[in-house]
């Protein structure tokens, strides 16, 4: 036998490179399969909260339902980190979640309000998106796209581009629209003013017992408000005043009043209004909301296209690479772009009473209101509930209350629900809701400037709308408005007409059955 | 003692919370084409999956009425899938869940097979798949805590404890109160189950299969399987034996022919 180990054996570079690449693919497959011993599962992570012992289950948890079908709010489940925080927006805020029994009926209540989104702290929760259908609507040229901006988006819309909170942009805001491509820029001032006039005449008809319904009277402009009373005091609808929000009278004259004057087809018109709110986005869709189409014969016509929130608006705005603050101010456009101060402070909690007592004064004195009626201290501020007591000659003292943010709404109601159980003469005669704290400066669509909401960015918008009242408004009261007097003269004749009645107000359905409701209060 | 959960289904609000934690907890991808919440035919329990909630629209005392339920692994008090599991990857704890070992795992599926409920899926989209299901947060309940999704829940849908308590618990629930189905879901199915259901509408309308039998799956083919290693260790010794007499034949048969004479 020869000794072979003395040979050194040769490789070949076939033979190295396949034991190699082997040596690899084996090591591949390995890595691949793991060479762990653990069950399945637990791999992840949870919020430090909820990693407690099953005895000691955590306060805060979980979240809100959403429907899929919600015309205003969307989630993504990516994002939800279940921190509990839109349930505290829900349910201490706005006393709308658990403040129904269990079982459910037939409802995911919701009223659509949107405070959930800026106490969302990772943005899961965010408004339905509408921007893909207008800018679908701009790109049109068969068109004619108007857009309708809310008194409260022009103290917030700046925030967005690194504007110290409650700066003033009405007229940036005009430009950038302008920038954008729509057709026509009004301002849901002058249907705040038209609101007015609508809304003070059926006050004074209510305290004049011309008109069989009781008082006090509810305001109806803010729609979450509007769902809530529906849903949790449907027994009060009576009170509500049968005027349309400023929104949905902007998109029912401009499909029947402007299409007129300017001789445009209303199924042409695309209409646009960008709001510091969520719930309008349903309001927008609610089914009796196509008084112009259906004056005309076509039902299938909304008065309201689209609407974007200050939020969105500023998304457009970037994503077209438009440099928001450098823009010069423009003038909104005639016909429906006027508005007073009255209009103005909409945006705000007891802006709407303000300005309601302001012409309700004149409609019953036919005198303007004294000076200390222009600044109505009582009402203003960020207090969950406010009360005042007015003289106005000819009728005595008027009863008022401001309220804002559903969990005060409910002190409120119940009181009224308590009055009418007694049989007592009632407490107010007009009551002002706004679903959102602060009212719309506050609103579901604005800016996140801070999180959770904060009552100072809240102060600072709200100061800046009683400025613009005050100091850059020529016009403080809505019958004084000019384009609102000419919409009189020249189409509805006067407030409470056949045409306005149907036009410009609205009825409201009893949403009570869909839930079986819990009064924790 | 074995954990277990009990499901009121008449407090659920459909808010997903428990889907949602469920991944979290188990690093489990969210897929846009796997809905974790929607109706039966588009939220559906998969290897991603490993609890949805379902959406019913139920008729009810002249209405209808909207119905949420929450389906993941029933984790049984005697699991067919761990008896049809020859490898031993899928095993029942003491402490009540059913859980899976992926490294013991040879991937026969016979578990999709013998599961009643239809809870174990595959990764078919996966090169190396495995097969994939809820664990009730296994992990979890040996820490003393509760599984993820029961922690979350805002509604009070979920009870958690001892299977033994809540089913007391489900029983004196439905006792007092005439609107719930008189059963306990997964008292008896299968042998019973660690969670448990109440509900106020039919079991069979909200996708709970009812007519499973009482009777553990595994007892009907123990029946038979019982006799396996007897049958394997006789045809070992048999086999065996019959070699070494083959064996013997031939070398005699070999030594006959080479004798001299």
């Amino acid at each position: 036998m020869e000794n072979r180990s003395a040979k050194p054996q040769s490789l070949s570079r076939r033979g190295f490179l396949k034991v190699l690449g082997g040596a690899g693919l084996a090591g591949v497959a390995a890595t691949i399969t793991g060479c762990s011993t653990d069950q399945a599962g637990g791999k992840g992570w949870m919020p430090q909260q909820y990693q407690v012992a099953s005895s000691w289950p955590v306060q805060v948890r979980g979240r809100v339902p959403i429907d899929p079908a919600n015309p205003s709010i969307t989630r993504d489940d990516k994002k939800c980190i279940l921190c509990g925080q839109c349930i505290e927006a829900c349910e201490r805020v706005q006393t709308v979640m658990g403040y129904y029994e269990l079982p459910i009926k037939d409802d995911i209540v919701c009223v659509n309000c949107g405070q959930c989104t800026l106490w969302c702290p990772t943005g899961a929760i965010t408004e339905v998106d509408h921007t893909e259908r207008v800018f679908k609507a701009l790109a049109d040229p068969n068109l004619h796209v108007v857009v309708q901006t809310a008194p409260a988006t022009r103290v917030a819309l700046g925030e967005e581009f690194g504007m110290p909170a409650g700066s003033v942009v009405e007229g940036k805001q005009v430009a950038a629209l302008k920038a954008l491509g729509f057709d026509a820029v009004f301002d849901t001032n002058f249907t705040a003013d038209l609101t007015i006039m609508e809304e003070g005449s059926e006050l004074v008809a209510r305290v004049t017992g011309e008109l069989k319904k009781p008082l006090p009277q509810f305001t109806s402009c803010s729609p979450g408000w509007v769902k809530f009373c529906e849903y949790y005091y449907p027994d009060l609808l009576e009170h509500m005043s049968s005027a349309k929000s400023p929104q949905q009278m902007m998109g029912a004259i401009v499909k029947s009043y402007y299409a007129k004057q300017k001789g445009i087809d209303p199924q042409k018109i695309f209409s646009v209004s960008i709001m510091p709110c969520t719930a309008k986005k349903y309001e927008c869709q609610r089914p009796e909301m196509n008084s112009a189409g259906k004056m005309i014969g076509k039902p299938e016509i909304m008065d309201v296209d689209a609407v974007i929130t200050t939020r969105e608006l500023a998304n457009m705005i970037k994503q077209k690479g438009i440099d928001f603050t450098q823009l010069s101010d423009e003038q909104y456009d005639s016909m429906l772009g006027e508005g007073t101060g009255a209009a103005v402070i909409f945006g705000t909690t007891g802006g709407v009473m303000e300005a309601a007592v302001r012409s309700a004064y004149f409609l019953i004195t036919k005198q303007n209101p004294p000076d200390a009626l222009l600044s109505l201290t009582p009402v203003r501020g960020l207090n969950g509930v406010k009360e005042a007591s007015l003289e106005i000659p000819g009728v005595g003292p008027v009863k008022v209350a401001v309220c804002s943010g559903l969990s005060n709404a409910r002190k409120i109601l119940d009181q009224v629900r308590a009055d009418l159980k007694a049989g007592n003469p009632p407490s107010y005669h007009f009551i002002e809701f706004m679903s959102c704290p602060g009212g719309c400066i506050g609103g579901g669509g604005q800016p996140r400037t801070s999180l959770p909401p904060s009552d100072s960015v809240r102060q600072a918008r709200l100061d800046s709308l009683y400025t613009m009242d005050a100091k850059m408004y020529k016009k403080r009261l809505s019958h004084e408005n000019q384009e609102v007097l000419d919409i009189y003269k020249n189409f509805f004749e006067h407030p409470m007409s056949h045409l306005a009645e149907e036009l410009l107000h609205t009825v409201y359905t009893d949403r009570g059955k869909h839930l079986t409701a819990k009064n924790k209060a | 003692m074995a954990k277990g959960v009990l499901v009121d289904l008449t407090k659920c609000i459909g808010c997903g919370s428990c889907t949602v934690a469920c991944k979290l907890w188990n690093d489990m991808k969210f897929q846009d084409n796997e809905p974790t919440m929607g109706p039966v035919e588009i939220a559906k329990l998969s290897a991603n999956n490993w609890t949805v909630v379902q959406y019913y629209e139920i008729a009810k005392d002249d209405g209808k009425v909207w119905r949420f339920a929450k389906k993941q692994c029933l984790h049984c008090q005697d699991p067919a899938c761990a008896s049809a599991c020859f490898a031993k990857a899928l095993q029942k704890t003491e402490a009540g869940p059913v859980i899976y070992y992926p490294h013991l795992c040879v991937g026969c599926r016979y578990c999709m097979i013998a599961c009643p409920f239809n809870i174990p899926k595959y990764e078919w989209d996966k090169t190396f798949p495995l097969v994939s299901k809820c664990q009730m947060c296994s992990t979890k309940v040996e820490k003393g805590e509760a599984p993820a999704c029961v922690s979350v829940c805002p509604a009070g849908v979920f009870q958690y404890g001892e299977r033994e308590e809540l089913l007391k618990n489900a029983k004196s629930i439905i006792a007092q109160n005439s609107s719930y189905v008189q059963e306990v879901y997964g008292e008896k199915q299968a042998g019973g189950t660690s969670w448990l259901y109440i509900s106020d509408v039919p079991f069979e309308q909200l996708g709970f299969r009812t007519d499973i039998g009482t009777i553990p799956l595994s007892t009907y083919s123990h029946n038979f399987l019982k006799y396996t290693p007897v049958v394997a260790v006789s045809w070992g010794i048999i086999l065996t034996g019959l070699y070494h007499y083959t064996k013997r034949r031939n070398t005699i048969a070999k030594e006959d022919k080479n004798v001299k004479l």
